[in-house]
């Protein structure tokens, strides 16, 4: 009789509990704690990297590494400026050994996060920007300039292949670039309710076996 | 307080490991009928304030609610972090497994800790009690910061520069804490002393 109500009296305790952190669950704005998000892209040859505090807070004089994702070796370090932002120009022998980047940033207390620029991703630019195409003369000229520039020459014939390839790429790049923006934010794992739930539920459950272990075993009173 | 993957050495990792697996081994020992129930609200408590995301500061923080655990749970706390963080770990890759014996000793050492410091004060109850379980709040957050800066000294960044950051950024956490303990153990005294057993068992 009194395991029974005993019983009862778990069940309230949990239901009661249960309820009020389903309440604070809820209420929570889908809720992250600091893991550190770093993406990064090429431009021509340059790489610009950005390094966040999920969901959006940027990581303040974080020190950034860049290493060869294959052998570890330390090609260039950096410190993030207050929008969290490092960028830095192609090294020389990563491109011709078409090195995979690992741009690592370590924040203050512990915090880090790390991200794969594969070389496939970021060697187009460089090339481009190797051949004696119009280079940092373009920064900010919008795409719609670069475009017609191109085609006449195409269509001339006269000026060789390769710049028009630079010229594309170019504007590629540009048009791309909030694309892949975009894309980076959506692989991220966010922590979302249904994730924040699950996890409540995992604990309740491990609280249902270990329970049940303990009333399997003999008592001892 | 999480601290991320692959900051640390292999040898501190393998420390907070074997700490965990001995402090998760005595806490198992001290796990009964009537307590689960506890420590699985406690550890789903914890689970989701630690993932609350509070903007203040330099970095934003989160409750870490170690006191307060300490508070109801004693030894219990170890295993209950230990399964909340090992859920974060998987679910959003919050710390990481490697570091996940660095972890739990970071935020359950101090829960365990305050419980045997401040047990005999929240006994008392009254005046004494209400100050002790303020502190208790407070004092495992100050002990929280200590921890990952220890662990962090191996990493080559000096032990004071990361304590002095750890503790400014959590000045406000350890008050909010400290006020949050409070009143959950006031509120508990009041409506359901049987779950502040842990104290006077």
């Amino acid at each position: 009789m009194p395991e029974k109500r005993f019983h009862q009296k778990i069940l309230k305790i949990v239901g009661i509990q249960g309820l009020l952190l389903l309440g604070l669950g809820v209420l929570s704005t889908p809720a992250l704690a600091h893991r550190v998000l770093v993406f990064a892209y090429a431009e021509g040859d340059t790489i610009f990297t950005e390094s966040k505090f999920i969901p959006n807070d940027p990581v303040r004089q974080g020190k950034v590494e860049v290493q060869d994702a294959k052998t570890g070796q330390i090609l260039l370090t950096g410190t993030t400026n207050d929008q969290g932002k490092f960028s830095f120009k192609i090294p020389p022998q990563a491109a011709a050994a078409k090195m995979d980047l690992k741009i690592i940033t370590e924040a203050a207390m512990g915090h880090r996060g790390e991200w794969l620029l594969k070389a496939a991703n970021y060697l187009p630019g460089a090339q481009a920007a190797g051949t004696p195409a119009p280079g940092p003369a373009a920064t900010p000229a919008p795409s719609a300039v670069a475009a017609p520039a191109a085609a006449p020459a195409a269509t001339a014939g006269t000026v060789n292949q390769q710049a028009l390839e630079a010229a594309l790429n170019k504007v590629l790049e540009r048009q791309l670039a909030p694309i892949n923006e975009k894309l980076t934010e959506l692989t991220i794992h966010r922590t979302t309710l249904p994730d924040i739930l699950g996890g409540i539920g995992y604990i309740l459950g491990l609280c249902g076996v270990a329970a049940y272990f303990l009333s399997k075993r003999p008592k001892n009173t | 307080m999480h601290i991320s993957e692959g900051v640390l050495s292999p040898a501190v990792l393998g420390g907070g490991a074997a700490l965990t697996v001995v402090g998760t081994a005595i806490g198992l020992k001290k796990l009964d009928y009537e307590a689960i129930p506890r420590v699985a609200i406690l550890s789903a408590a914890f689970f989701v304030a630690t993932l609350i995301h509070v903007p203040v500061g330099p970095v934003g923080l989160h409750l870490v609610l170690n006191g307060l655990m300490g508070l109801l749970l004693g030894w219990l706390a170890v295993p209950a972090i230990l399964i909340a963080l090992f859920l974060q770990a998987l679910l959003f890759q919050f710390g990481g497994l490697t570091v996940l014996g660095v972890n739990t000793v970071t935020m359950a050492a101090p829960a365990v800790i305050c419980f045997y410091v401040f047990r005999p004060f929240l006994c008392r109850g009254g005046m004494p009690g209400m100050v002790a379980a303020f502190a208790c709040g407070a004092t495992a957050i100050i002990l929280s910061g200590v921890l990952v800066a220890a662990a962090l000294l191996f990493t080559g960044q000096g032990f004071l520069q990361v304590a002095e950051l750890v503790l400014m950024a959590h000045i406000p956490v350890m008050i909010i804490e400290g006020i949050i303990t409070l009143f959950v153990f006031l509120f508990l005294q009041k409506v359901r002393p049987e779950m502040l057993e842990g104290i006077y068992a």
